[in-house]
């Protein structure tokens, strides 16, 4: 049954070509602007390398410091006093790393001056992260509470500076600081914002190393709970301990707020923060609203323009549908077999979206449009894209099949 | 005619009713671009207020050198690079200097104005060469010099004519020789007008703009972004040899050299990538609309033979064929219109987005435009298929 729908399928797609054309045309594209915006949002938010483990992981990007007397928001990442006395004495997660957003940093080699993005790390931050170390090995705590001056490159860096990455042992220097080379790491993304940077070096070199009890800082804090499972009960605990949290100056900020969150929620809790700042809300329900509702709407045009073409098309075939009716078959049978022909025509489209999608992030990332991101189709995005295929074959689908299927069969049948 | 029109469609209004909200759908994406394009178009067609070419923006980091003797090697680096042959001016610069990403807003009122205006802008500390540095214009009062430099005055500011223009917006006073105060209640006293400074790029929209006095002594302001204007065709030997002589002066400071017009394209490109792809996925949309319409009608043509046929037969010219057909589309259009027009009139109505409501009333227009071309162009090649129905055949086939 199944199989002579789908030989009817490709016999009606192939009988008019430039009809064929049209429809594909839609759904193919629609569906490669699906999956490219997929694949980016992917890359951002998805495990990759070297935040792997990212569902077991939670990140704190921010301090929000509600201020006195109606003096507003001021919002800083954590210090050193806060990540040392505070997070890492927190008993639910395995490890607690720290990081700070990149900064610039120069080199001179020779010949020519290199621009380096620099981020302050801790130990344990490699431990969360799971880089490809292409030689040596990364800094320890020891290392990092004993202040040596030493580093991991990337790979670029490493051949920009020393023209080979065969360079562990050696010594570099950056902002007229010497550093001895620990280790040289495949690229990372510049789209990985809390593992990105071309050098990483001890946060106990930071200028913004101060010993005393401020709570506002630069670093980044990276949580590994023990599995992701745990996740929730991290958070929990998080949410206890800044309750504890003293602030050093009363006079001038009133609370604190800070959430560990999961990587998208953190984004989407800075992205959507339309309601009062001190709920604690991170509005990952109404980012999945927002981002599905444009995804459909997106999807109505062309969905709109498919059906506007399918119903035109039912008195095509008046005299198929006419002998099928006079011979028995029911309406559901009709809805049945036109919506097996759509969602045909619109996997056949995803294919060919697919195809448009890949050809594109290989544009992308010939570009360069980020640093050292390499954007790929992963399966995870496949599947979402056959789901939204399916949906766009039933949503342009319905109504054609159900009119197809009421049509009168003495009408259709004396009609051609 | 037009009303026989209307009969025929009503006839056909459950199909009607789908291309029209397709229609509809097609206006809101192209009003939505359309309004996007127009309102960076305006945005760039505002002139700028300066020149950008051979200007260099230098950016200084003083490392870890003590506070205290930061600002004598500042001076030494100022009068060392001012000497540099291939240098024609160097002026300094607080740090948001044109086409960077930074910015610092500030609001000002009039002292004993009648207004009580608060008005917001951005905020520059220069040097007093940035007049020939930027090709400065000046339209009213004087650009800064050497009466600046005495102690206890006022700390002089020059203003655009957008912020004069915002300041007294009946346009009755100069604000020349008025006094600016900020929100923390400190004084500032207006010099003279330039035509404009808009550092923020050509694509942001135009915003006042007030530029304050950094005298050579001022040890507070604009210290690590000076504006180096060169000669004309000097490239990477003489930004090698600024590099290395601000080492050498200062003893160790870093800098890093971009040239404004680099920076420029760095930000334009940053700016209309979104503009860029929201403009590719409207074409692919429309053009998906446009193929859509098109086989629709062709197939309309099909099913109507008889009905065609028959007005040939009675009579009907070719032209009046082919009138019927782009006629319908039309009338449909222009129905999709009203409805879209009125979802879109709701935006400068409500003030969704703060931008001025010309640039929506333009993006109709415009929308409206390629809509009605986009109409016609799908409808041309049906209709004359439908002039060409021999009637003969036509109703043969019948």
């Amino acid at each position: 049954m199944l199989l002579s729908y789908l030989k009817i399928a490709w016999k009606v797609l192939m009988r008019r070509k430039f009809f064929a054309f049209i429809s594909l045309f839609g759904v193919s594209f629609t569906l490669m602007i699906l999956l490219v915006v997929m694949a980016l949002f992917d890359h951002l938010v998805g495990p990759s390398t070297p935040i792997k483990r990212v569902d077991r992981m939670l990140f704190v990007n921010t301090i929000r410091h509600q201020m006195a007397e109606g003096n507003g928001w001021m919002n800083m990442p954590a210090s050193i006093h806060f990540v040392d006395d505070y997070v890492r004495k927190l008993k639910t997660p395995e490890k607690v790393g720290i990081i700070t957003a990149s900064s610039n940093a120069t080199a001179f080699t020779k010949s020519k001056l290199l621009p380096l993005d620099l981020s302050y790390t801790d130990g344990d931050f490699w431990q969360i992260m799971d880089f490809d170390f292409l030689g040596g090995r990364a800094f320890t705590s020891t290392e990092v509470q004993a202040a040596q001056h030493v580093c991991v490159l990337n790979e670029a860096t490493a051949r920009g500076y020393f023209g080979t990455t065969d360079v562990v042992g050696r010594t570099i220097e950056i902002d007229l600081k010497r550093y001895r080379v620990a280790g040289v790491v495949r690229n990372v993304s510049a789209g990985h914002l809390y593992a990105y940077a071309d050098v990483w070096v001890p946060y106990t070199l930071s200028p913004q190393y101060y010993k005393d009890n401020r709570i506002e800082g630069e670093f980044l804090v990276v949580m590994l709970a023990p599995s992701a499972a745990a996740v929730p009960a991290v958070r929990e605990e998080y949410r206890q301990m800044m309750r504890r949290v003293e602030i050093p100056n009363p006079k001038d900020v009133k609370a604190l707020f800070s959430y560990a969150d999961p990587m998208l929620a953190g984004f989407t809790r800075e992205l959507l923060n339309y309601q009062d700042r001190t709920v604690d809300n991170d509005n990952i329900t109404s980012f999945y609203l927002v981002v599905g509702g444009l995804a459909l709407l997106f999807m109505l045009l062309p969905a709109l323009n498919l059906v506007n073409l399918n119903v035109t098309r039912i008195l095509e075939r008046s005299g198929e549908i006419g002998v099928r009716k006079a011979f028995g078959a029911t309406g559901r049978d009709l809805v049945g077999q036109f919506l097996v022909e759509n969602v045909v025509l619109a996997l056949v489209g995803g294919l060919l979206g697919l195809g448009l999608a890949a050809g594109a992030l290989a544009l992308l990332n010939q570009a360069h449009t980020v640093a050292y991101a390499h954007f790929a189709l992963s399966w995870r995005v496949f599947g979402w894209g056959m789901v939204l295929t399916l949906l766009f074959g039933l949503m342009s689908g319905v109504y054609p099949a159900w009119k197809m299927s009421r049509l009168n069969p003495v009408v259709a049948l004396r009609g051609r | 005619m037009i009303r026989h029109l209307f009969t025929l469609m009503w006839n056909r209004k459950r199909a009607n009713g789908l291309l029209l909200l397709e229609i509809v759908l097609a206006f809101v994406v192209l009003f939505a671009v359309g309004s996007v394009a127009v309102y960076n178009w305006t945005n760039y067609r505002a002139p700028l207020g300066f020149t950008y070419e051979q200007v260099w923006e230098v950016d200084m980091s003083p490392g870890n050198q003590p506070r205290r003797e930061q600002f004598a090697t500042l001076q030494r680096v100022l009068q060392r690079v001012r000497s540099m042959p291939g240098v024609v001016g160097v002026a300094r610069h607080s740090e948001n200097t044109p086409f960077s990403f930074n910015d610092s807003s500030t609001e000002f009122q009039v002292k004993d104005g009648t207004d009580k205006l608060k008005v917001g802008a951005e905020f520059y500390h220069v040097g007093p060469e940035l007049r020939d540095v930027m090709s400065l214009r000046l339209v009213a009062g004087r650009w800064f010099d050497r009466r600046d430099e005495a102690a206890g005055r006022r700390k002089p500011v020059v203003i655009t004519e957008l912020m004069q223009a915002s300041l007294f917006p009946k346009g009755r006073a100069s604000a020349v020789g008025q006094t600016l105060v900020d929100n923390d209640q400190d004084a500032y006293e207006v010099v003279g007008i330039i035509s404009s400074y808009r550092a923020q790029g050509e694509l942001a929209e135009p915003y006042p703009a007030v530029l304050a006095y950094v005298g050579p002594q001022d040890s507070a302001h604009a210290w690590t972004s000076p504006m180096v204007r060169v000669q004309p065709g000097s490239g990477a030997a003489l930004e090698k040899r600024l590099g290395e002589e601000i080492r050498a002066v200062s003893g160790g400071w870093v800098s890093s050299v971009t040239s404004l017009p680099d920076q420029r394209l760095t930000q334009l490109k940053f700016r209309l990538t979104p503009p860029a792809i929201m403009a590719v996925i409207c074409v692919f949309l429309l053009v998906n609309v446009a193929l859509g319409l098109f086989g629709v009608l062709w197939l309309n043509i099909n099913q109507r033979r008889g009905e065609l046929g028959v007005r040939r037969a009675m009579g009907a010219p070719a032209g009046a064929i082919s009138w019927q057909v782009v006629g319908e589309l039309l009338v449909l259009t222009t129905f999709g219109l009203l409805l879209g027009l009125l979802l879109a009139v709701q935006f400068p109505l409500l003030g969704v987005f703060d931008v001025a409501p010309g640039v929506y009333g333009l993006a109709m227009l415009l929308a409206t435009g390629i809509l009605y071309v986009l109409a016609i162009g799908c409808a041309f090649y049906p209709s004359r298929l439908a002039a060409a129905i021999q009637p003969a055949v036509a109703l043969r086939e019948e």
